[in-house]
């Protein structure tokens, strides 16, 4: 799939996008937004406001009822077969519910992001050792998932969604069973893929990660957009 | 680490996780295999034998009296008029008798107070190949049987018949025992690819949400419907050979099997069992994973 030209600056580009649920549950309405690319986005609200529906719908696990959605400039729901798989390699989302692979090994589940786009063993490898260093998590390397603690497969998550490099990250509650110390690592590990040129988008209900940040924060109450903050870098 | 490295490494992964359903699979592949290469083997080796037998067909039209020369071409003509023949031999009663009377050998005093005429003259017809078919022969006797002058024909109709109906039988038999392993084969195939599909349901959707394509999803499913279709008709077809050498060595030697020359199944026919079974092992396999990829 070819790089589009004109979307240099945006990453995200959502006009009027709705999300209606049978028989009639609106989840989201008439949300428009972009996201710059290397911006870190903080998407904030109550349990049920629609941050979870609205990072479904930028990765394409839904479809909205209404409305564009361009990822990288591309009409993400007019993509199919391989021009979908493509975009969604340069696309890591760490889910609420962490879709991990409960028999399979810490490294296997990291692995598999980086195996669909045929990297090398090698790569794969060390790429993986570095994100367990960086999460403290080394000694779990050939630990099967199921027995991490909700913490642990937490970052576990959020390690497979960075490690095959995205140009997009979309993050879901990403701190919610960390303390304090761990929720500065992966912070941390979020602003070095930043600086490394990708696009963060974070829901959370965790205000200590954008309370003092310099970023741009979009509250969404019962589906709609209730604030939008400016913020002073992309 | 490139596509198909990365497909053969999800074989192994798949194969290990789920290794008794997939031997289950080619446990049915290999016996549906060996029953129907086991049918078609006998039914071919009949089909053999009878072409055998028929190089000795020929049909006797027995005739009210010895023909003049000019008789003879007039039936030679009538004769060939209905199909071309490898040959016609016009036997006189006094040949008859003497063809009888060496047949009898050092019995042939039993014929002394016979009259020397008292076997009817014939003709004895040798039918091209082309004409060896049991309804054709049926045909050709009953013109042979219209000739003026002619009295009766034989050509061993009972053998015949009944040889003509166990091969139809046999035939009937290979059909239907193929259709069914074929599609018990099938079938098994593509229910354990998705018992397996639902097994990694989660893990197969991850692959997409995290941008596997359809073909990196769909190769190991494939490959493992070639690898069962390929180890199970090999399996199974090295079963029957077993079998037929079992059978070749205990009881060869005079008897019903020398008389058929027992064989094997040609090399060729081997090889399309082989690839019929691959190429339905992988069907089933491609028609379980395209419902889940649709989905």
């Amino acid at each position: 799939m070819a790089e589009n030209e004109n979307t240099e600056n945006t990453m995200i580009e959502m006009i009027k996008v709705s999300r209606i649920y049978e028989p009639n549950i609106t989840a989201l309405s008439d949300i428009s937004l972009s996201v710059g690319t290397g911006e870190m986005f903080f998407l904030i609200g109550r349990s049920g406001a629609g941050k979870t529906t609205l990072l479904k719908l930028i990765c394409n696990m839904e479809v909205p009822s209404k409305g564009l959605i361009e990822v990288a400039g591309y009409d993400i729901n007019q993509l199919k077969g391989n021009d979908l798989a493509h975009l969604r390699q340069k696309i890591g989302v760490a889910y609420q519910d962490f879709k991990l692979l409960g028999d399979r090994t810490v490294a296997e589940n990291i692995a598999i992001a980086m195996e669909v786009s045929y990297k090398k063993p090698r790569a794969i490898k060390q790429r993986v050792k570095d994100l367990l260093e960086q999460l403290q998590l080394v000694e779990k390397h050939n630990t099967i998932t199921n027995e991490l603690s909700r913490g642990e497969q937490q970052r576990i998550a959020l390690a497979r969604a960075v490690a095959n490099s995205p140009r997009l990250i979309l993050v879901d509650e990403p701190t919610g069973n960390l303390d304090a110390s761990t929720t500065e690592q992966v912070m941390e590990l979020l602003n070095r893929s930043r600086l490394a040129g990708a696009t963060i988008v974070i829901a959370t209900h965790d205000s200590s990660l954008y309370r003092q940040s310099k970023h741009r924060v979009l509250e969404l109450r019962n589906g709609t957009i209730h604030s939008l903050t400016e913020g002073d870098q992309p | 680490m490139n596509f198909w490295l990365a497909v053969f490494r999800q074989v192994g992964r798949n194969l290990h996780q789920t290794w008794t359903s997939q031997l289950m699979t080619f446990l049915t592949v290999s016996l549906s295999v060996l029953i129907f290469a086991f049918f078609y083997l006998i039914y071919t080796n009949m089909l053999g034998a009878g072409d055998r037998l028929s190089d000795d067909l020929r049909l006797i039209v027995y005739l009210e009296e010895d023909p003049g020369p000019e008789m003879q071409q007039q039936l030679r003509q009538k004769i060939n008029n209905f199909d071309d023949v490898e040959k016609i031999l016009f036997v006189s009663r006094a040949e008859a008798y003497e063809r009888f009377a060496t047949q009898l050998g050092e019995n042939s005093d039993v014929l002394t107070d016979m009259p020397k005429d008292f076997l009817p003259p014939s003709i004895e017809v040798v039918p091209l190949q082309s004409l060896r078919g049991y309804n054709k022969i049926k045909l050709f006797s009953e013109y042979l049987k219209s000739l003026p002058g002619a009295e009766k024909v034989q050509y061993g109709q009972e053998w015949v018949e009944r040889f003509y109906y166990f091969t139809r039988l046999l035939t009937i038999v290979v059909i239907l025992s193929g259709t069914l392993l074929i599609l018990t084969a099938t079938f098994m195939v593509a229910y354990t690819i998705r018992l397996t599909i639902m097994g990694r349901r989660d893990e197969l959707e991850l692959l997409k949400l995290v941008g596997a394509t359809n073909s990196y999803i769909r190769a190991p499913f494939l490959i493992e419907g070639i690898l069962q279709g390929l180890t199970g008709s090999i399996i199974g077809l090295s079963a029957l050979y077993a079998l037929f050498r079992w059978i070749s060595l205990h009881f060869e030697g005079p008897g019903p099997l020398n008389l058929f020359q027992f064989t094997f199944l040609p090399f060729s026919e081997v090889l399309i069992i082989v690839s019929g079974s691959i190429a339905l092992c992988s069907l089933g396999s491609y028609s379980s994973i395209r419902k889940f990829l649709k989905f």
